[in-house]
């Protein structure tokens, strides 16, 4: 697994990495595309730690924003 | 100041094993460059059923002498990471940008991974390679930034540089898929 940006969100983000990737393996890519609360907590706890890591380094309105424009146009992966 | 720059490469593995090692493919013994690797959001869009991940990688490392005359301290580039998954129709698309250097060489990578074979999986890259030089020397020419170079060059060297080293790296992170694409296979993850 990669390293979070945080050190200290790193055991969080392990914990939700693993749980995403066998979701993705196991049920996503199999064929169930339903939403699932699968990870939800576990992302929780990990993104309120990296949101104020974000925060501390000045970064967060940057990516907020950056998040919100798509240069092509949607194409290739804006949600 | 817009190119493009294509190239489809094939992978002999499934499609669901291609995208997961996309997933994890950080990291790996090519992208030591590659700092860390965050998730900023997924969603399932509750009608198409496709997965869209939004994450942040910090990517660290030296300019090339050319480049580093003009843009000096950047040693770090944040990349925001955009991806949908379509497993009804088996389609992964991806798109990488760089996010610090937005005012002066902006880079955004997109990706088309869709199968092409029972065992083979396509990848279809097109990256748009973007300077914006000139708008930026504008602005920055009243602070005595640039001095007296012309913008026009500075842009060309700039676009040449990049070019370069994307094909380099496009190389780069072809290996390291191959690896966790390796590694998989001897965990046993074959597909579906």
């Amino acid at each position: 697994m990669s390293a979070s940006l945080a050190p200290e969100c790193s055991e969080r983000k392990e914990r939700y990495d693993t749980c995403f990737i066998n979701w993705y393996s196991e049920k996503y890519l199999r064929g169930s595309t339903a939403p699932s609360p699968e990870c939800e907590a576990l992302f929780k706890e990990y993104k309120t730690c990296l949101n104020a890591a974000l925060k501390e380094k000045g970064i967060y309105d940057m990516i907020k924003e950056a998040r919100k424009t798509s240069p092509n146009g949607g194409s290739g992966g804006a949600a | 100041m817009v190119k493009f720059f294509e190239n489809t490469f094939s992978y002999d593995y499934q499609w669901p094993a291609v995208t997961l090692a996309y997933f994890l493919r950080y990291p790996n013994p090519y992208s030591t460059h590659v700092v860390s690797t965050d998730t900023l959001s997924t969603r399932i869009d509750p009608e198409t059923g496709t997965l869209h991940i939004t994450r942040l990688h910090l990517k660290r490392g030296k300019l090339p002498a050319s480049v580093a005359r003009f843009i000096p301290k950047i040693k770090e580039s944040y990349i925001l990471e955009k991806s949908i998954v379509d497993a009804r129709n088996q389609t992964l698309k991806t798109e990488n940008r760089n996010l610090d250097w937005d005012g002066v060489l902006s880079v955004v990578e997109n990706q088309v991974y869709a199968p092409s074979g029972p065992d083979t999986t396509d990848v279809k890259t097109v990256v748009r390679f973007e300077s914006k030089f000139g708008r930026r020397a504008e602005v920055t020419e009243k602070r005595g930034w640039l001095g007296g170079w012309g913008a026009g060059s500075v842009q060309r060297s700039i676009e040449l540089v990049g070019r370069s080293r994307m094909r380099d790296g496009l190389q780069r992170s072809r290996e390291g898929m191959k690896i966790v694409l390796e590694q998989l296979r001897e965990r046993g993850f074959v597909g579906v």
